[in-house]
């Protein structure tokens, strides 16, 4: 594409500016998780220690890691140089290194989020550009109604109601973990095997997504569809297909491009969830089990790795987003 | 034969529970290198009857009846094929809001590329280019416009691209919706002056609607003058507009200033535009006319030759008097 | 003045008539402030109660059947919806209230306070909320106040975004600007003027937040982050959770309970929306 020097000028202030404030919702992250730890009801070092009675050697050792003794500015200087080399500390659960605990789930976990991320980004928009072309038919307010019905559905919930309606009716896929236990396939069927653990996790997932899709694909398209430039165009004779081609949709997939970032950014809270119901070894299992066992420094790690995440991808939506869109450039 | 010959037009809108009648039967022609204003205040139905004639109302919820031949073929019953042929090509538009008259996402050039394809799909692309930078340069704008998008042209600038996009086939009939009320006068003057030449100068026939009265003034020759969606006066410029036979056009002048710079006599006319969902009994203006009679609102009042084209819908006309006395 | 008021009330009629997710919402919302109120009424059992038949399926004794302690679930939902309405509606309100606020001010001062607060918005947008509110939670307790005032404080931003717009809008306004000229202070024309005009989509927003805030706590409950002390249809799911497939009654119930809920408040903000904006209204 072709962009000008006045214009590259813009779109650098522009991505400076974003990443700007996508640090500063880092640091905010950190800073966040520095001072919850420190104002949670009881002794931080119990929270670090991650261990209900640690014996006084590791307080001692924990309270010169973590410079509990000194100025609350220097503690947070040595917290900061900490996760600078990515030291999130120690789990409560299994003493392991809380790095290495999400490293393993994280595989998973994308797994499915980006599978369903992408089936439903594909399904929803197709489903809500066609509803948009056949706006106030029948099949557009069969579709808006389900998409309403969707939005309001815990997505636990519908994975708990895919269980019933599949493990106690149709039988047709397993209902828990990644693979089977006993199958000890290889090749192939080990894909295979997986394909089909993936699936009810994945459906879940691509059901409680495709709304968000529908809505921006049916509204966006609506939108341009009502703008003037399209009278313009239909006034000189272009074919409505074109139109609707060329026109209609280069400006009504911008909408969709950010809608699918954000997804994307979220994907790990939205998937936590149906991991959870359907036992998928992922990051929700390690979530929940976090929780349950008040373990803070895994909880703290997850959370630092979400913010990073969800800053990095809204900075990266807004690139993405100033290059389809050239109007964001001039701000 | 008259290049545009709008007869009887009465166009509808249906919507849930009612009906609007929003013009109704307009007859209206426009010769070769003509220039016809269209005035009226917002809701006259003005736009309506331009956008009926350029087929764009959503055809789900109107109802038109009449005929508008342009070169003697009807637009109202032409095939898809056959509109699609002739739009641009023999008619053209630009729209009131000219900052949005393009996409703006995509630059103007490969717009009026695009546009230009529509109807030569297999002209080379530098002949088309040459012709786009060749069109620019007619409305003074620069070369850099072709890589531009939208926003980043000012009001003026993209009224001019507008322009240039409707004349891209050198139609036969221009019309132009509202297009420069939105530019300062300045520049409105600027852009008018430019466009009476271009026409002259491709031959060119315009249609002008607005509410301005000046505009019609200083641009058109003939004026038809649209209340609630009926013709209450039309004729040349220099007749109408000086010594106004209609109580309503008589009104409209004096709620503008004058042409020759007084600015003394800036009278509203009292009142509101009648609802258009209830069709009237008698004439639409009736209700706020300062002559109004009581056959005034039993009867509607047709429009009537009084010589030179001239042709007026009242009653007191018709009766014999003059409002102007 | 009698005719004047009738003609009011039959506008307003046509509005909810023409308007189906309005229309629907309203049914829907009288529906559910019916069960918050009479419910406890209504139910044939004291919630609490550990009756002897411990995983009834629905019968005639336990229309909605038991759970695994012998709690009839049909006299639990019908206690629980009162729960998930005063999260809902507190949570909210707490989000407009400081929406409201802060996007008021940052849109009426303009200058360094708008950059500030709008600055401090988008660092709002880009923190990854229910995961901030979970862990709140986890460390201050789950008790039902706590949860409301989480969800209350992480879901303003939207609320003042759309209240700085409408302040930027009105403030540009005549009359704001002859209240300028006649000496009235600045925090007195926005609370006098700039607020009450600005209202009416914060309230359609805030209805659609009563839905999240309502998502949010079921979200909860199914971590065991639910307040233990009262009764809420997400606890009701999660203890269900590990009796299924056989006991399927336990989850199916209290979660159509909470569809139904959040739809509705859906239904209203949308309805709301369409009415602001007909615009929009003629694209349906």
């Amino acid at each position: 594409m072709f962009i000008s020097k006045a214009e590259e000028k813009l779109v650098k202030r522009f991505i400076l500016k974003r990443l700007f404030s996508g640090t500063i919702v880092v640091l905010f992250s950190v800073l966040f998780n520095f001072v919850i730890i420190r104002m949670a009801p009881g002794d931080p070092t119990r929270l670090l220690a991650g261990k209900d009675n640690p014996s006084p050697e590791m307080i001692a050792a924990l309270r010169e890691k973590y410079g509990l003794n000194k100025p609350v500015l220097e503690q947070f200087w040595i917290y900061l140089k900490q996760l600078a080399h990515g030291d999130f500390g120690y789990s409560y659960v299994s003493t392991a290194k809380v790095w290495d605990l999400i490293e393993t789930r994280l595989g998973p976990t994308f797994l499915i989020a980006l599978t369903g991320a992408v089936i439903a980004l594909v399904l929803g928009t197709l489903l809500g550009v066609f509803a948009a072309r056949k706006k106030g038919s029948k099949f557009d307010i069969f579709l808006c109604g389900i998409s309403y019905f969707f939005d309001s559905t815990p997505s636990f919930w519908l994975g708990l109601m895919m269980i019933l309606l599949f493990a106690s009716i149709l039988k047709w896929f397993p209902t828990y973990g990644m693979y089977s236990l006993r199958g000890n396939y290889t090749g192939i069927a080990k894909v295979l095997d997986l394909l089909r653990h993936m699936f009810l996790p994945v459906t879940t997932l691509v059901l409680i997504d495709i709304p968000y899709f529908f809505r921006i694909a049916r509204s966006s398209v609506l939108q341009t569809m009502s703008e003037d430039f399209i009278m313009t165009l239909r006034a000189t004779g272009m074919p409505e297909k074109k139109i609707f081609n060329k026109y209609v949709m280069r400006n009504a997939i911008i909408p969709t491009v950010t809608v699918f970032g954000i997804t994307l950014a979220y994907m790990i809270t939205g998937v936590s969830m149906i991991e959870i119901v359907f036992a998928w070894p992922g990051m929700g299992r390690l979530m929940l089990d976090s929780i349950t066992r008040r373990d803070y420094p895994t909880l703290s790690a997850i959370y630092l790795m979400l913010s990073i995440s969800v800053a990095v991808m809204t900075v990266v939506v807004d690139i993405v987003y100033a290059w389809i869109d050239p109007r964001i450039r001039i701000e | 034969m008259s290049l545009l010959e709008i007869k009887n037009v009465s166009i509808n809108y249906h919507t849930n529970d009612k009906t609007v009648y929003a013009v109704q039967d307009v007859s209206l022609t426009v010769e070769e290198e003509d220039s016809v204003g269209i005035v009226g205040e917002s809701g006259s139905g003005k736009s309506t009857l331009a956008m009926g004639i350029l087929r764009l109302l959503p055809e789900n919820i109107i109802e038109t009846s009449g005929e508008a031949l342009l070169n003697g073929e009807d637009i109202f019953t032409m095939s898809t094929e056959e509109l699609q042929k002739v739009r641009w090509t023999q008619m053209s538009v630009v729209f009131q809001k000219a900052m949005n008259a393009l996409s703006p996402v995509h630059r103007i050039g490969k717009q009026m590329e695009d546009i230009y394809r529509v109807h030569y799909p297999d002209e080379p692309k530098e002949n088309i280019t040459k012709r786009i930078y060749d069109l620019l340069k007619l409305v003074n704008l620069s070369d850099r416009v072709y890589m531009s998008y939208p926003h980043e042209l000012s009001g003026g600038m993209m009224q001019r691209v507008a322009i240039a996009l409707a004349l891209i086939f050198e139609p036969k009939l221009l019309i132009m919706d509202e297009a420069t009320t939105a530019l300062d006068v300045v520049t409105q003057t600027q852009i008018l002056n430019e466009i009476m030449q271009l026409e002259k100068n491709m031959k060119i026939a315009r249609i002008m609607i607005t509410h301005d009265m000046s505009v019609v003034a200083s641009t058109c020759k003939k004026v038809v003058v649209m209340y609630a969606g009926r013709v209450m006066e039309e004729g040349k410029v220099e007749n109408v507009l000086v010594t106004p036979q209609h109580p309503y056009t008589k009104g409209l002048l004096n709620s503008f200033p004058s042409f020759t710079g007084e600015k003394t006599n800036l009278k509203g006319i009292e009142g509101n535009l009648p609802d258009m969902s209830i069709y009237p009994t008698g004439c639409v203006f009736a209700d706020r006319c300062p002559f109004a009679k009581e056959r005034c609102h039993k009867e509607i009042p047709q429009l009537k030759d009084y010589g030179d084209n001239w042709k007026v819908a009242c009653f007191l006309k018709e009766e014999g008097g003059n409002i102007n006395e | 003045m009698a005719k004047n008021k009738k003609n009011t009330f039959t506008k307003i009629l046509k509005t909810i008539n023409g308007n189906i997710q309005l229309k629907l919402g309203l049914i829907f919302l009288a529906i559910l402030l019916f069960i918050a109120f009479f419910g406890p009424v209504f139910a044939p059992y004291n919630p609490y109660r550990l009756n002897d038949d411990l995983l009834m399926a629905p019968c005639a004794k336990y229309p909605l059947g038991t759970d695994n302690l012998g709690h009839d679930i049909l006299s639990q939902i019908l206690y629980g919806a009162s729960t998930s309405l005063k999260i809902g509606f507190i949570a909210a309100m707490i989000s407009a209230i400081i929406g409201v606020t802060l996007g008021g001010i940052a849109g009426f001062y303009g200058g360094w306070i708008d950059q500030l607060l709008n600055e401090v918005m988008n660092i709002f947008l880009m923190l990854p909320d229910f995961f901030l509110i979970l862990m709140i939670i986890a460390t201050f307790g789950s008790s039902m106040m706590n949860v409301m005032i989480v969800i209350g404080m992480t879901s303003w931003v939207g609320n003042a975004r759309l209240m700085r717009a409408q302040a930027k809008a009105i403030k540009e306004r005549t009359f704001i600007q002859s209240s300028f000229s006649m000496g009235e202070s600045k925090a007195s024309i926005l609370v006098h003027h700039v607020l009450p005009n600005g209202i009416f989509p914060i309230i359609a927003n805030t209805t659609m937040n009563i839905s999240g805030a309502i998502l949010t706590e079921a979200g909860l409950s199914f971590l065991g982050l639910g307040d233990p002390n009262v009764i809420s249809w997400g606890q009701i799911i999660t203890a269900g959770k590990a009796y299924l497939p056989k006991c399927w009654w336990i989850c199916t119930f209290p979660g159509l309970m909470t569809i139904f809920t959040v739809l509705t408040f859906f239904l209203l903000g949308e309805g709301i929306n369409r009415v602001l904006s007909p615009k929009m209204d003629a694209n349906k």
